[in-house]
C-alpha cells in the first residue's frame, strides 16, 4: 500500500490568517448519486452483489453531478429501479454465508426469532441509515421481519423485508444533515466526511469517532481526516471528484465514427478515462504534486490501444503501464489525454469551440454564454483556401454576432489542432500544415504543450479547482464573494496546490461543519 | 361493479373523467364505445426526435386532404388516413437557448430553468395527461428511447421521468415476471403483500422526514412519495383480477442487446422493438401514456450512411443538405414503425390507433439555425375521433404552438383551461384539427 510521504499534517506553517466568519448555510438534501449508491452497496453488503446496469440517473446541474444530486428528484422509475435493487441486495446479501455469520451473529431458536432478528438488525440499521436507529424503528424492523418469516415460513426470509426496508429508506437514498444548534451531528459529519472524500459510507472507526463526539474537535476530525485520506477509498473518491470537475462521465456518451477513425473501439474511450484517473492518482496521491503539474507533466500510464494510438511502445504487457512521453512527441498534460480530446469533440471530427469551452468552463471556471438562436452557425468546407480549421472558422472570429464568444473559445480550441478527433496527433489536415500557434489573454503559445504551460499557469486555474471542490463537498455552487474561496485559494496556494492539502482545508475548515437553518 | 363505471371528478383542481381499467366486455358491439355508451379511454404516445428537419424538404404541398407528400413525407405517406399534419405553428417563448429553449416550449409551453437550463420548468404535455389518467394503470406513463438518454418527460423543475433505452429492460419491466396474463386472476404470493407493507414503512419515513426540511426538499421529497404510492398502488392492483382483454397477448421478449454496427446505433431495430411493446402496453390497458424519443436534441448520433454526427450535419453541411434529408427519412420511417405497431392491434371494431394520438415532434424546424417557426408537427390516430385525420393544416401567422398541445391534452380527456405560460399560453386549441 502506498505511504503518504508528503501528507501534510497540522503542523503545516500557516501564513494565511485564521479562517473568515462567515453565515451558514441551510441545509441541503443530496440524492446518493449512482457511484455513492454502488459504493455503499458494496461496502454494507460485499463487493460482489451484483445490482441492476440502471438505477436513477445522475444528472449534472452546472455541470457537477454533486450539484445535481443536491436538486434533483428520484422519479418514479427510480422508485421502483431501487425496490427492485434493494431485494435483489438482500437476497444475495442473506444467501452468502460469510455475510450471514458476519452480520448476523445469533442462531435463531424458531422461525420467528425476535430477538435474533434485533441484535442483527441494530448495527445493520445504524450502518444503512448512517445513524443510530430510534427505538420505534427497530420495533418496526424487528415487527417486519417476524411478520415476514412467518409469512414465507423461514427465518432468514424473512429477514430480507427489514433490509429492503432500510434500503429503500429516505434516510438512506438521501443524505440527511441538518444539523442542531448550528452544527451538524456527529453522524452528519462522518457521512459529510466519507461521501466528499471516499465517495463512501462511513466505516466502523469513523462512526466510533462521531459517537464519542470526536469530529466535534479540531484535534479528534484531524484524525480522521488524516487517516481518511490516508487509505485507499480516499483514491476512489479523488477519481469521482475529478470524473466531476472533468466532466469524464461525459465519456459514456460519445460516439466516434470507426470509418474515419480506424483506431476508434468502444473500448478506447474507458482506456482513455482510467488513463486520466491514473494520472491524477499518480500526481495527487503518489507525488503529492502541484495540481498545475497535471497539465504538462508527461508522465502517463497507457494501455496497448493508448500506446499505440499516441505512438509510442505499450509500457506493459497487460493492462495498463506507467511511462514517460518523449518531448519530441508534443503531447503534455491533461489536454493531451485522448479522454478530454476525443470528449470535446464531434463523431467525425475535432471541434476547436468544445476544446475551448472545455478549458474556459471546467478548468476556469469562466462562463460562456450559449450561441444565439436563430443564426446560421456553418463554418464554410475546407477548400484549397482554407484547408485548415483555422481559416474555416476565421468566419467566427470576425462576424461580430459570433465574435464575443468565440474569440474566446477558439484560439484555445485551434492550439490543440494537432490532436484529431480521439486524440491521434496529426502535423496536417488536408494536406496544410496545421499552425497551433495562438494566445490566451496576451500570453503566446506555438504548440499544444506551449498551451499547456499557459493554462498550468493561468492565476484562474487553482482558483477554478477550490470553486468546483467546495462546490463538491458541500452540495451547492458558492457564491463569488464567498471569503471562504478566497481563504482556501490561499491557503491552497501556500500549500503549492496540493490537491490533498486543499480537501483536507475544505473539510476542516469551520464551514464545512457548521448548517443553518431550514428555509 | 364500480370498474365499469366512469367517474367523473375535480383532481388537482381541473376537471378530469378518470378512466378505469377496461374490461373487452364494456365495449359495444363495434369497439366504439361503451356498452354503456361512455367515452372509449383515450390514450397518448409522444414520438420526439432531435435537431429539427430541412423545412423545404418536409413541408408537404397543399393543405386539407389533397396534400401532396414532400420528400421528407415519403416514408409516412402510406399512412396518410390517420395522419395529421400541422405545419406553420411556432414557439413563442424567447428562443435564448438553442434546443433546450424550443424543446421545453414546444412540449411544456414554458421555459427552461433561468438558474439550470438543463432543466424544464413546468410539466411536459404527456405528464400533463398522465396526471390526470395515469391513476386508472399499473403504470402512469412509459418513458421510452432508441438511443441511451433520458428522455424529456419533466414533472416539473428538477423532475425527470428518465427514459428507458434498453428494450429487454422495458420488456421484462411489462411482461416478465410480474405480468398477469389476462383471465388467470390475480396473483396470489405472500411477498407482494409483504412488499406493500415495506412501502407503506417507506411512505411514513419519507412523510416524518418532510417535517424536517426545507419547502424545496418537502417538493422534492413529496416527487419521491408519488413513485411509492404509486408502486404500492400496482402491487395492489397485481393481487386483483386484470382486465381481460382480448388483444392483449404477452409479446415476445426482444433481443438481450442491440450492439452497434459499423460505429452506427441500430436505432430501427431498437425502435421497432419498443414500438412493439408500448402498443402492447396500451393493448393490456398497462398504461395510457407513453413518451418516446427517437433520438434527443443536439445529439450527434451517427445515422447508417451518414458521414457525420447529426447535430454536426445540421450546422455544417451545406447547401440543401442532403445527409440531413436523409437522417429525416430515417426519423420518418421509424415515426412511421411506431404508427403501424398500434394499427397492427385490433381493439374492438377498429385499431388501437383509434383510440390514440401519436404526436411526433422536434425542437426546431430548420436545425441549422435553431428556428422555433414553422415547426413540423404530426399527429398519428384520431384520438376516438375528437382530430381530424388525413389532412395537412398550414396555421396562418405562426400561430401558437401550444394550440396544437391543449388540443391534444383535451383530446386524451383533460379539461385544461389552458396550456402553456406568457407568449406560449393558450386557451384556445386548434380548433381546425380539431372534429
Amino acid at each position: 500500500m502506498l505511504v503518504l510521504a508528503g501528507c501534510p499534517g497540522p503542523e503545516e506553517p500557516a501564513v494565511r490568517g485564521e479562517a473568515p466568519t462567515v453565515d451558514a448555510a441551510a441545509p441541503v438534501l443530496r440524492r446518493l448519486t449512482d457511484s455513492q449508491y454502488r459504493n455503499a452497496v458494496a461496502s454494507l453488503f460485499g463487493p460482489g452483489i451484483v445490482l441492476p446496469a440502471n438505477l436513477e440517473p445522475d444528472v449534472p446541474v452546472d455541470e457537477l453531478r454533486a450539484l445535481g444530486a443536491a436538486v434533483t428528484t428520484i422519479s418514479p422509475y427510480g422508485v421502483e429501479q431501487y425496490e427492485t435493487a434493494a431485494y435483489q441486495i438482500a437476497e444475495q446479501a442473506l444467501s452468502d454465508p460469510g455475510w450471514v455469520a458476519a452480520h448476523v451473529p445469533c442462531t435463531p431458536t424458531a422461525i420467528r426469532d425476535d430477538a435474533c432478528a434485533r441484535t442483527a438488525l441494530e448495527p445493520l440499521g445504524l450502518a444503512v441509515l448512517r445513524r443510530p436507529l430510534e427505538v420505534e424503528e427497530l420495533d418496526g424492523l424487528v415487527a417486519l421481519a417476524g411478520t415476514a418469516a412467518e409469512a414465507l415460513g423461514s427465518f432468514e426470509e424473512g429477514l430480507e423485508y427489514p433490509l429492503a426496508r432500510l434500503l429503500q429508506s429516505p434516510a438512506f437514498l438521501y443524505r440527511v444533515e441538518v444539523g442542531e444548534n448550528g452544527r451538524y451531528s456527529g453522524y452528519e459529519l462522518a457521512s459529510r466526511l466519507s461521501f466528499f472524500l471516499w465517495d463512501d459510507v462511513p466505516d466502523a472507526e469513523l462512526y466510533a469517532a462521531a459517537a464519542a463526539g470526536e469530529l466535534a474537535t479540531d484535534a479528534g476530525l484531524a484524525v480522521q481526516v488524516d487517516r481518511m485520506l490516508a487509505d485507499p477509498r480516499a483514491r476512489a473518491g479523488v477519481r469521482n471528484l475529478f470524473t466531476d470537475l472533468f466532466r469524464l462521465y461525459r465519456l459514456d456518451q460519445i460516439a466516434k465514427d470507426p470509418a474515419v477513425f480506424n483506431a476508434y473501439g468502444p473500448e478506447l474511450k474507458a482506456s482513455a478515462r482510467e488513463e486520466t484517473l491514473r494520472v491524477i492518482e499518480y500526481q495527487v496521491f503518489d507525488r503529492d504534486a502541484p495540481y498545475r503539474d497535471l497539465f504538462t507533466s508527461r508522465l502517463t500510464f497507457l494501455d496497448r490501444g493508448l500506446a499505440a494510438l499516441y505512438g509510442v511502445r505499450a509500457p506493459a504487457r497487460e493492462g495498463f503501464g506507467g511511462v514517460e512521453l518523449p518531448v519530441s512527441l508534443g503531447r503534455a498534460g491533461l489536454l493531451g489525454h485522448a479522454s478530454i480530446l476525443m470528449m470535446e469533440a464531434h463523431p467525425v471530427s475535432t471541434s476547436v469551440t468544445r476544446r475551448g469551452v472545455f478549458v474556459r468552463t471546467a478548468l476556469l471556471c469562466h462562463e460562456i454564454p450559449p450561441p444565439p438562436a436563430d443564426v446560421d452557425t456553418s463554418i464554410p468546407e475546407p477548400s484549397p483556401d482554407a484547408p485548415t480549421m483555422r481559416e474555416r472558422v476565421a468566419v467566427h472570429l470576425e462576424e461580430p454576432t459570433c465574435a464575443g464568444c468565440h474569440r474566446l473559445t477558439d484560439p484555445i480550441g485551434l492550439g490543440l489542432e494537432n490532436f484529431d478527433g480521439i486524440g491521434a496527433w496529426r502535423d496536417l489536415e488536408n494536406g496544410a500544415a496545421i499552425d497551433p500557434s495562438g494566445e490566451l489573454e496576451g500570453r503566446a503559445f506555438d504548440t499544444p504543450s506551449g498551451l499547456a504551460q499557459v493554462i498550468a499557469t493561468h492565476p484562474d486555474l487553482a482558483q477554478c479547482l477550490v470553486r468546483r471542490a467546495v462546490a463538491s463537498a458541500v452540495g451547492r455552487a458558492p457564491e463569488s464573494d464567498d471569503a471562504m474561496l478566497a481563504w482556501h485559494a490561499e491557503g491552497f496556494a501556500e500549500s503549492d496546490q496540493r490537491v490533498l492539502w486543499l480537501l483536507r482545508d475544505i473539510v476542516t475548515s469551520p464551514a464545512f461543519a457548521r448548517v443553518g437553518e431550514v428555509e | 361493479m364500480n370498474r365499469r363505471t366512469l367517474l367523473r371528478g375535480m383532481l388537482g383542481g381541473t376537471a378530469v373523467a378518470v378512466g378505469l381499467p377496461l374490461l373487452e366486455q364494456m365495449l359495444d358491439a363495434n369497439g366504439t364505445a361503451l356498452a354503456n355508451g361512455g367515452a372509449l379511454p383515450v390514450r397518448f404516445g409522444l414520438f420526439f426526435w432531435g435537431n429539427g428537419v430541412v423545412p423545404d424538404h418536409w413541408i408537404p404541398q397543399g393543405t386539407g386532404t389533397g396534400w401532396v407528400a414532400s420528400e421528407g413525407l415519403a416514408p409516412v405517406e402510406h399512412l396518410r388516413s390517420v395522419l395529421t399534419i400541422v405545419t406553420g405553428t411556432s414557439m413563442r417563448l424567447p428562443n435564448i437557448h438553442p434546443h433546450s429553449s424550443g424543446a421545453a416550449g414546444i412540449l411544456s409551453g414554458a421555459p427552461v430553468l433561468a438558474d439550470n437550463p438543463g432543466s424544464f420548468s413546468a410539466p411536459t404535455i404527456d405528464q400533463i395527461i398522465a396526471a390526470e389518467v395515469g391513476d386508472a394503470t399499473l403504470f402512469r406513463s412509459l418513458q421510452t428511447a432508441a438511443t441511451d438518454i433520458n428522455g424529456l418527460s419533466w414533472n416539473g423543475p428538477n423532475s425527470r421521468n428518465p427514459a428507458e433505452s434498453d428494450p429487454y429492460a422495458l420488456y421484462e419491466r411489462l411482461f416478465g415476471p410480474t405480468f398477469v396474463e389476462p383471465g388467470s386472476g390475480g396473483v396470489v404470493d405472500p411477498r407482494l403483500g409483504l412488499r406493500r407493507s415495506v412501502l407503506d414503512g417507506v411512505m411514513g419515513d419519507i412523510a416524518a422526514l418532510q417535517g424536517r426540511l426545507g419547502s424545496a426538499d418537502r417538493t422534492r421529497l413529496d416527487q419521491h412519495l408519488t413513485g411509492v404510492r404509486e408502486l404500492e398502488t400496482r402491487l395492489a392492483r397485481l393481487q386483483e383480477d386484470p382486465p381481460d382483454l382480448e388483444a392483449c397477448v404477452a409479446p415476445e421478449a426482444p433481443l438481450a442487446s442491440f450492439p452497434d454496427i459499423d460505429g452506427r446505433p441500430q436505432l430501427q431495430a431498437r425502435n421497432r422493438a419498443i414500438a412493439k411493446l408500448l402498443a402492447m402496453a396500451f393493448a393490456c390497458d398497462q398504461t395510457r401514456v407513453f413518451g418516446h424519443y427517437f433520438t434527443e436534441p443536439i445529439n450527434d448520433v451517427l445515422f447508417t450512411d451518414a458521414t457525420a454526427g447529426h447535430h454536426d450535419l445540421t450546422h455544417n453541411e451545406p447547401g440543401d443538405q442532403p445527409e440531413v434529408q436523409a437522417i429525416t427519412l430515417q426519423v420518418m420511417e421509424a415515426y412511421a414503425a411506431f404508427v403501424e405497431e398500434f394499427q397492427a392491434i385490433p381493439e374492438g371494431g377498429a385499431t388501437l390507433l383509434d383510440s390514440c394520438a401519436i404526436l411526433g415532434c422536434t425542437e426546431h424546424s430548420l436545425g441549422r439555425t435553431h428556428s422555433v417557426d414553422d415547426l413540423p408537427l404530426l399527429i398519428a390516430g384520431s384520438a376516438c375521433n375528437a382530430i381530424v385525420n388525413g389532412v395537412h393544416h398550414r396555421a396562418a401567422g405562426q400561430d401558437n404552438a401550444s394550440k396544437v398541445m391543449l388540443t391534444l391534452v383535451r383530446a386524451a380527456g383533460v379539461l385544461a383551461p389552458t396550456f402553456g405560460v406568457d407568449e406560449a399560453e393558450t386557451s384556445d386549441g386548434l380548433s381546425e384539427i380539431e372534429v
